[in-house]
């Protein structure tokens, strides 16, 4: 069965990019949001496996997002992308509970199977 | 004892002589006149031993003896007392001359005195070289010096020595005459005695001389009146000593005079008074001053003690009290003047006391007059009681001032303040101050009064003009406060102009993010896309690529766009003209361009132009609905004129919105100034003066 994914962007040429891409890879994305208001509550209704956050968002940011995701240490394995470095965030993408961080520009299925296989 | 001995000589000489017609009536007068002199002069010398007077007085007598060797008879002495015989008579004037100091002082004088001694030594000597006594005195007898018998010479010689004689007895009265002339009041009656009686005699031997010439038998008589003026010398010498005897009298009387004396120059009066000296004066010692005043508390110099006036210390109980300044005729007697001084000692301490107070108020007096400021005495009641100043510094004249009050000259308000001020002096005995403004002359100043208490009931106000010292206060608050404002304004265009850097930043990042960035990570993974379809689905991939290139070409765009609003290269590549083509072209309306430019502005003036025209160009694209626009960047003197103008609705608010307050802050960091014209209707106008700095 294959692993599913909730992309999370305000950004429609960024999802359909990534759609494109991760379905290439054997990924199921099995839904999409523009907000972090819909984020959650796609995440609550199609309870994916991974959640692909855009850090940037209209209206909470990204690791407000993945905080509430991750509250009771279950939920779905969130994954930050921005276009910017993870540099620029420092402690911010570990606090949050997010599993990793992954730029935009250096995203393929490849990088998360290769999340996903690494232990906590 | 040497007076006795000649006396005895003399005596013996006189009665033993068969040549003499009046023996005992001779002896007896010429014994008087010697010992009157010798007596006196002794009196004269003991008194005053270094005075020569005494020596000559005592001299006169002593050689008076020598005429009575005419009388012996034998040839050697009478020749001596025949030849010699006059040689008192040439001390005589010798002593007279030099009365009172002893000592000669003119040339008149010595050729005088010189003169004398030539007729009594050598002319005599020379006359008896043809003088036979003989044919006139049968029992004299032979003359030892006589070489020749010649009458006619002899008379001749006696001629011309009694013309000499005469000359100097002239010579010694005149000097006389002018010595008394010169003389002041106390020096005249201590002079008078010996002048006139050696006046007298002088006179009386002129006429001798010249009658011996003319009428031997009346010479006779005269000579006999001469010896006694001439006796009378010293006894007119000794009744001037009396009468300075008298003066120490005057000394006791001093004292009771003292006693009585009240008022201040009291004492002086009754010291000038005993001492004979009108002119007297009383210095009075202030020691804290280390110097001699006067009862009017001015400054009194002692005279250096070596010409007409003089000076003698007082002291009292071993302290210096005062100086008396006198004649110098007193010192015949300094013993007086000091006895006098010893006498009133305890009466110029306690005036002394007078001087220094006198000195003391002296000197305040003449601290006022150096104060600049105006000076009132006011009594409790207001009235004024003195006053010192400039008349316009004043509400009232001057002359009318004393006797009114503040209440008739002043502003009632400004009267009851000074009125208050009086109150506090006299009643906190202390300074007070009190500030109040007046309309003098039509203008307005501002007065400082400070008062004191000045004795009882009444203050002392000196008041200072500060109506300058205010206005020039008013001018530095004035310029402080422009100070302050320009310090805020510049503070909030500081931060205006971070604010604003902020802001642009954040612009450009968020420009950067949502633009070339995005397209960018769009391109990658549309690469990555790509690049897995290219064995599997070549057409899918190619579409791809496809999309990538169309996805770098819109990315390169926006960041040549974006780098373009940091700063415009041609701006700084090829200046401000070349800039403004590029902008006007942009520019969605006709805009004309006038840039009479020769070479290019400084760095910051041009960035700042160029922003201020394409701001303008902006906001009129925006919101001034214009059909057409101009833009003109000159210089004119030292700056640069920068101005904007379209034809639009008019209406932009300088104040709202932050476009051209940045503008305005930018062109205000260089010194410069906007101008926003925009009336409702008639377009905009937008002016920028910035100067182009050295």
């Amino acid at each position: 069965m294959a692993t599913t994914v909730l992309i999370v962007d305000d950004h429609p040429g960024f999802r359909a990019t990534a759609r494109a891409l991760l379905e290439a890879e054997g990924f199921d994305v099995i839904g999409e949001a523009e907000t972090a208001v819909q984020a959650l509550q796609a995440a609550r209704e199609l309870q994916p496996d991974i959640v692909l956050l855009d850090v940037q968002l209209p209206d909470l940011d990204g690791f407000e997002v993945a905080e509430r995701l991750t509250v009771n240490g279950t939920g779905p394995t969130v994954v930050i992308t921005s276009s910017r470095d993870r540099t620029d965030f420092g402690p911010l993408v570990s606090r949050s509970g997010a599993r990793a961080f992954i730029p935009k520009g250096e995203l393929s299925g490849q990088a998360i199977a290769v999340l996903l296989e690494t232990p906590v | 004892m040497a007076g006795v001995a000649f006396s005895a000589i003399a005596l013996w000489l006189v009665f033993s002589s068969n040549h003499d017609t009046h023996p005992a009536f001779g002896a007896a007068l010429n014994l008087v006149v010697a010992w009157s002199f010798i007596a006196s002069g002794l009196v004269a010398w003991t008194r005053r031993p270094d005075n020569r007077f005494g020596v000559l007085m005592t001299a006169v007598g002593l050689t008076w003896f020598i005429g009575a060797l005419s009388e012996s008879n034998d040839s050697i002495p009478y020749t001596v007392g025949i030849v010699l015989g006059l040689v008192g008579f040439a001390i005589f004037v010798h002593a007279l001359l030099a009365f009172p100091r002893g000592y000669l002082e003119t040339r008149i004088v010595y050729l005088t005195v010189g003169t004398a001694y030539a007729i009594v030594t050598v002319g005599q000597v020379v006359a008896a070289l043809f003088y036979d006594p003989t044919p006139d005195c049968r029992n004299c007898p032979a003359n030892a010096l006589q070489v020749v018998d010649h009458n006619g010479v002899t008379t001749a010689l006696n001629a011309v020595l009694s013309g000499l004689g005469v000359l100097v007895v002239g010579a010694t009265v005149f000097v006389l005459v002018r010595r008394w002339r010169a003389a002041s009041t106390p020096l005249r009656r201590a002079l008078a005695p010996v002048l006139a009686t050696g006046a007298v005699t002088m006179f009386l031997l002129a006429l001798l001389l010249v009658l011996e010439l003319a009428h031997p038998g009346a010479a006779n008589v005269v000579s006999w009146v001469t010896l006694f003026a001439f006796a009378s010398v010293p006894l007119a010498f000794l009744a001037g000593l009396v009468r300075s005897r008298l003066a120490r009298e005057a000394v006791g009387r001093l004292v009771v005079a003292l006693g009585r004396a009240r008022a201040p120059g009291e004492v002086r009066d009754a010291l000038a008074d005993a001492l004979g000296d009108p002119s007297l004066e009383v210095a009075y010692w202030l020691p804290e001053q280390r110097e001699f005043f006067d009862l009017h508390g001015r400054r009194l110099p002692l005279p250096a003690n070596d010409g007409a006036r003089w000076a003698t210390i007082v002291e009292w109980d071993g302290k210096r009290v005062a100086a008396i300044l006198h004649d110098h005729s007193l010192l015949e007697d300094p013993a007086l003047v000091e006895a006098a001084g010893a006498a009133a000692g305890l009466a110029l301490e306690s005036e002394r006391r007078v001087a220094a107070l006198a000195e003391s108020e002296w000197r305040n007096r003449a601290l006022l007059d150096a104060i600049p400021d105006l000076m009132f005495r006011l009594s409790r009641a207001g009235e004024y009681l003195e006053f010192k100043g400039r008349a316009e510094d004043v509400a009232a004249s001057p002359e009318t001032l004393i006797g009114r009050t503040i209440f008739d000259t002043l502003p009632a308000d400004v009267a009851s303040l000074l009125a208050g001020c009086i109150e506090r002096t006299l009643e906190s005995k202390e300074l007070q101050r009190v500030e109040y403004d007046l309309t003098l002359d039509g203008r307005r100043r501002s007065f400082e009064g400070r008062a004191v208490v000045s004795g009882p009931d009444e203050v002392l106000l000196i008041v200072r003009d500060f109506t300058e010292r205010r206005r020039q206060e008013a001018e530095l608050e004035a310029l402080h406060a422009e100070l302050r404002d320009r310090l805020e304004e510049l503070g909030a265009s500081r931060q205006r102009i971070v604010e604003a850097g902020d802001v642009e930043r954040r612009r450009l990042e968020r420009n950067l993010h949502d633009g070339a960035q995005q397209r960018l990570v769009a391109v990658s993974l549309t690469l990555r896309l790509a690049e897995g379809k290219v064995a599997t689905d070549p057409g899918v991939a190619r579409q791809l690529l496809g999309t990538a290139t169309e996805e770098l070409a819109i990315a390169l765009e926006e960041l040549r766009e974006l780098a373009r609003g940091i700063h415009p290269g041609v701006l700084s590549e090829r200046g401000l003209e070349p800039a403004l083509g590029t902008l006007v072209a942009r520019a969605p309306l006709p805009v004309e361009v006038d840039v009479p430019l020769d070479g290019r502005l400084p760095g910051p003036v041009e960035a700042a132009a160029y922003y201020v025209i394409s701001e303008a160009l902006t906001n009129i694209a925006k919101y001034a609905e214009a059909s057409a626009a101009s833009v003109r960047v000159s210089r004119r003197n030292g700056a640069a004129v920068v101005e904007v103008a379209d034809d639009g609705i008019g209406g932009a608010d300088p104040n709202r919105g932050t476009g051209l307050r940045g503008l305005a802050d930018r062109v205000e960091a260089l010194d410069g100034r906007l101008e926003v014209q925009s009336v409702p209707g008639q377009g905009t106008r937008v002016r920028a003066v910035i100067p182009c700095g050295s």
